[in-house]
């Protein structure tokens, strides 16, 4: 491995991480709130540590090339420094003193879980609330991929972090470079961004609060400006856009490209984007259905409540206008299936992805056709195109390390002494980067009462979520250190 | 510009390598998705895994916007039909295509405007023919790169210990030269990195030079540096397949005394035997001890390996060697082998997968470029182009010229005219201009020699 070239990549990342900054601090300055100086203070520490390492690394000549291990230990690691300089801001400002605290909710951010230790969101000044929002932002279409798209230095190196960093079983480029299929990625999210903006302050919400829940909703993150998230504004209209956007979130980015350059065949012929929608619709009618029979809102607007919360968890965006820990059973465990599935391949939303499951789906039918006829030749297919066994074999593997690590981080919870329902639903709503769970971690509550190690774990658990399990986990195993 | 690149083989690998590193956007097709698997773990580009023949396949490659396809897949056939359709669905590319098949070959009518519109055929066998004839000429070096049709020559070779130059700078080098100043040693291999060298460098032992000079001061200049001058009237050839065809009808044509070709199969043996007029066809295998002696090879001038498999190659030629052949040469294709052919004892190297690269380079290179050569690992790159009036680099001496970093200009011919330059030298609009270059520089060259040209058109 090449330390200087993984040195120098990772002291790029940090300090145009340090970089963007910027904007909290011109956002604090304008409030003046009194956090301006921890902006300054983190600013300066996180671009002059970031800077030291990009001049004293930088290449003699040409373009990086890096090795696949390379790809993913800069991924890795270049995630954990992104949280780690990332939470000085919270911990300069006092809001978290404690770094296990000020970590949690950085990396809740740039993994765009939305879990929060915060107990009093809405007394935060402005800077900090802008800065929680921006780092799910950043992290929502990856911060990797922004780096590939902005510095031209990576070239076939660049591929070797998209595909550590792309949150997709099926690694296609649309254009012929990488940092040009980057460019558009980001591009596509900016857009609709700004169409989220627009929308949103056309709803009566003010400039402040539009862009901050534009950056969550696009992510599929979660985080919010008050206790109550978005049940705050008391608005069906607010409602429906952020549940439109949460929706358009949760779709593979290259659709929404295809769908820009109007290529409208591939969205219709997307069986990936058939399947989320139709999970969503048949998610909404049972839980409206359930609703309505415990008659929980006598005042209704079942669908409303019904349709926010299953887009919110499916997208693993965590946003709520109720708290579905009070709802009743069957709406509770369709939302927990809910933050297994995810969103889609190639999207922001995080989860096992809707084409994971397809495939998976797929291929237990080709096993029964088998069966049926043991003659048969058969394939799982994607549109037209053969998944091969190996292809296949990744994703049984990447099911199975999913729910295993589900079950260990679990039980160290209960370990630490949590009940059964929070110990398991946190970890699966932080390891799908959804946000809010059961019990004790319920949509009105916080994770700050989990016990510190418990908040390691968790923070553990949404790294590996964000980053598809094996960019982390390959860390671990001595093979992959050994020269 | 985004280019089509038709087949991920040696030389389609090669050559989307080379163009996507200088900025262009590769999109390569083939129907091996292994070997596609291969491609975008180490270029920049992108893969589409389909025939290249197919119309649908083309079309999700954008071929409407492509400026060039080539196809150099194995099959001629795939390769014509690709840049058919490739006509036939969009106006604008140029097409660039392998054609193996001598018979194809010949009727070169076939590929122009009217028929099958094809802009530029490549046969890598017969540019490696080409090479080696021109090595035989000039024994001694390893590669010949013709310039200014012919009356420059880019000269490559190994330094010997028989070498006299061994442990001198350049500049000492040039004071002791005996027949005049016109050469020039434009690059330097040494341990596979490319040097372009200056007054101060050292020779060593083993480097590989690249020299250019007039074509009549060519034999001179290998003499002077310890090159013996061989003759080459009796050739072996070993495998005899439509390269070996190829070598054997054109050293027929030059009149080479003896040419024998050993080769294992009964039919094809039959088949030479009745496309060649002198040459001796042996039926046998070309690494039997019994038969190269039989055939007296120890009194062989050349002994050329060019069958399909190229270590059978490889060890053939070392086998001749030892049993007495004075030069051998053996065909290799893959890059990795190149850096040990100098080290075994193997005279020369005839690559047809280089050879191609070079014409494909030549073609696509923009501006007034005539003619570019990658040399030896293919870091650096030589180049013909010709100077316009409105260049930068006119009328002005050398010396002040602001070439990027790692640029030589190695000749510059002027009518009948061939001037191997110094620092005074002065550049006249309709010269025609070779220099060597590293790759890196490629595309600022090229902007130097363009950007006038851009300017006014």
């Amino acid at each position: 491995m090449n330390a200087r070239n993984i040195l120098y990549i990772l002291g790029t990342l940090i300090l145009f991480l340090g970089l963007t900054m910027f904007f909290p601090l011109f956002c604090s300055l304008y409030y003046g709130e009194g956090d301006s100086s921890a902006f300054v203070y983190s600013l300066l520490i996180t671009s002059c540590i970031g800077a030291l390492f990009y001049f004293l690394f930088r290449p003699v000549n040409g373009k990086i090339s890096l090795t696949h291990k390379e790809g993913f230990l800069i991924v890795a690691t270049g995630w954990f420094l992104a949280a780690s300089f990332g939470s000085l801001p919270y911990m300069i400002q006092g809001v978290l003193p404690q770094f296990g605290d000020a970590f949690f909710e950085s990396i809740s951010g740039f993994t765009t879980t939305g879990a929060t230790v915060i107990t009093n969101i809405g007394d935060l000044p402005h800077g900090i609330l802008l800065w929680r929002s921006l780092t799910q932002w950043l992290g929502g279409m990856g911060i990797i991929i922004l780096s590939i798209a902005i510095l031209p230095l990576l070239g076939v190196g660049g591929m070797q972090l998209y595909k550590a960093e792309l949150p997709s079983p099926v690694k296609d480029k649309i254009t012929p470079r990488v940092a040009e299929t980057a460019r558009t990625l980001w591009i596509v999210y900016i857009i609709i961004s700004i169409v989220e903006f627009i929308m949103l302050l056309t709803g009566g919400m003010d400039v402040f609060n539009s862009i901050c829940h534009t950056f969550t909703t696009m992510a599929t993150g979660g985080f919010s400006t008050s206790d109550a998230s978005i049940a705050h504004f008391h608005s069906a209209y607010i409602d429906g856009i952020i549940t439109f956007f949460m929706l358009v979130a949760g779709i593979n980015f290259t659709l929404h490209y295809s769908l820009i350059t109007g290529n409208f065949k591939a969205i219709f012929k997307n069986s990936e984007l058939l399947l989320y929608l139709g999970i969503i619709l048949t998610a909404v009618i049972i839980v409206t259905i359930s609703l309505k029979q415990n008659s929980v809102y006598e005042a209704g607007g079942y669908l409303r409540y019904a349709s926010f919360q299953v887009v919110s968890v499916l997208t693993t965006t965590g946003f709520t206008t109720a708290n579905f820990d009070n709802w009743p059973s069957l709406s509770k465990i369709i939302l927990l299936v809910l933050m297994f599935i995810g969103g889609s391949a190639g999207s922001t939303g995080g989860g096992m992805k809707c084409l994971r499951i397809l495939l998976i789906l797929k291929h237990i039918y080709k096993e029964l056709y088998g069966l049926v006829h043991p003659h048969a030749v058969t394939a799982v297919k994607l549109g037209k195109k053969i998944v091969y066994p190996e292809t296949m074999a990744s994703i049984w593997g990447f099911f199975m390390l999913y729910l295993m690590m589900t079950i260990v981080a679990s039980i160290i919870l209960t370990m630490l002494g949590l009940d059964m329902m929070t110990a398991f639903s946190s970890v699966v709503a932080t390891i799908g980067n959804v946000g809010p769970g059961f019990g004790a971690v319920n949509p009105s509550a916080t994770y700050s009462e989990i016990p510190y190690l418990g908040k390691w774990v968790l923070s553990f658990c949404m790294l590996a979520g964000r980053l598809e399990i094996y960019t982390v986990i390959i860390l671990f195993i001595p093979e992959f250190w050994k020269r | 510009m985004i280019v089509i690149v038709i087949g991920a083989g040696e030389v389609g690998y090669n050559i989307s390598d080379i163009l996507s590193k200088e900025g262009n956007d590769i999109i390569i097709i083939d129907k091996d998705e292994d070997r596609l698997k291969h491609v975008s773990e180490n270029l920049d580009v992108q893969t589409i895994v389909g025939s290249g023949s197919s119309p649908q396949v083309l079309k999700k490659a954008k071929l409407s916007q492509a400026e060039m396809v080539v196809a150099v897949t194995d099959s001629d056939e795939t390769n014509i039909v690709a840049c058919l359709l490739a006509s036939a669905q969009s106006t604008s590319p140029f097409k660039i295509a392998r054609i193996r098949n001598p018979d194809l070959n010949r009727d070169s009518a076939l590929f122009d405007k009217s028929h099958l519109n094809i802009d530029l055929c490549i046969n890598p066998e017969r540019e490696a023919v080409n090479d080696v004839i021109n090595l035989m000429e000039y024994s001694g070096a390893s590669e010949v790169i013709d310039f200014s049709e012919g009356r420059v020559k880019l000269v490559s070779f190994y330094v010997d210990s028989e070498c006299s130059s061994v442990g001198k700078n350049l500049q000492q080098i040039m004071e002791i030269y005996q027949y005049g100043e016109d050469i020039l040693i434009a690059s330097i291999t040494r341990d596979n990195e490319p040097i372009i060298p200056s007054g101060k460098t050292v020779i060593k032992e083993r480097d590989r030079l690249f020299v250019f000079a007039k074509s009549e001061n060519v034999r001179n200049m290998l003499k002077f540096f310890g090159k013996k001058e061989e003759p080459s009237e009796r050739v072996f050839i070993i495998g005899g397949g439509n390269t070996a065809l190829m070598l054997a009808e054109l050293l027929e044509k030059k009149g080479v005394d003896t040419i024998k070709i050993i080769e294992k199969r009964q039919d094809r043996c039959e088949m030479l035997a009745s496309r060649l007029d002198r040459a001796i066809c042996l039926h046998g295998d070309g690494t039997s001890q019994d038969l190269l002696k039989e055939e007296n090879i120890q009194d062989t001038d050349y002994f050329i390996a060019v069958t399909d498999d190229e270590e059978a190659n490889i060890l053939s030629a070392l086998l001749a060697k030892q049993l007495g052949a004075k030069k051998t040469i053996a065909l290799v294709n893959k890059a990795s082998y190149a850096h040990l052919i100098p080290l075994l004892g193997i005279d020369g190297v005839m690559n047809p997968r280089r050879a191609s690269i070079g014409k494909i380079l030549h073609f696509i290179r923009k501006g007034k470029v005539i003619s570019a050569t990658p040399l030896g690992d293919e870091k650096a790159e030589a180049v013909e182009f010709i100077a316009l009036e409105t260049s930068d680099i006119t009328n002005t001496p050398l010396k002040d010229i602001k070439f990027p970093k790692g640029t030589i200009i190695g000749a510059i011919t002027r009518d009948d005219e061939v001037i191997i330059p110094g620092g005074d030298s002065v550049i006249l609009p309709g010269d025609h201009v070779i220099l060597v270059a590293l790759r890196s520089s490629i595309p600022q060259i090229e902007k130097i020699l363009t950007v006038k040209l851009d300017y006014f058109g």
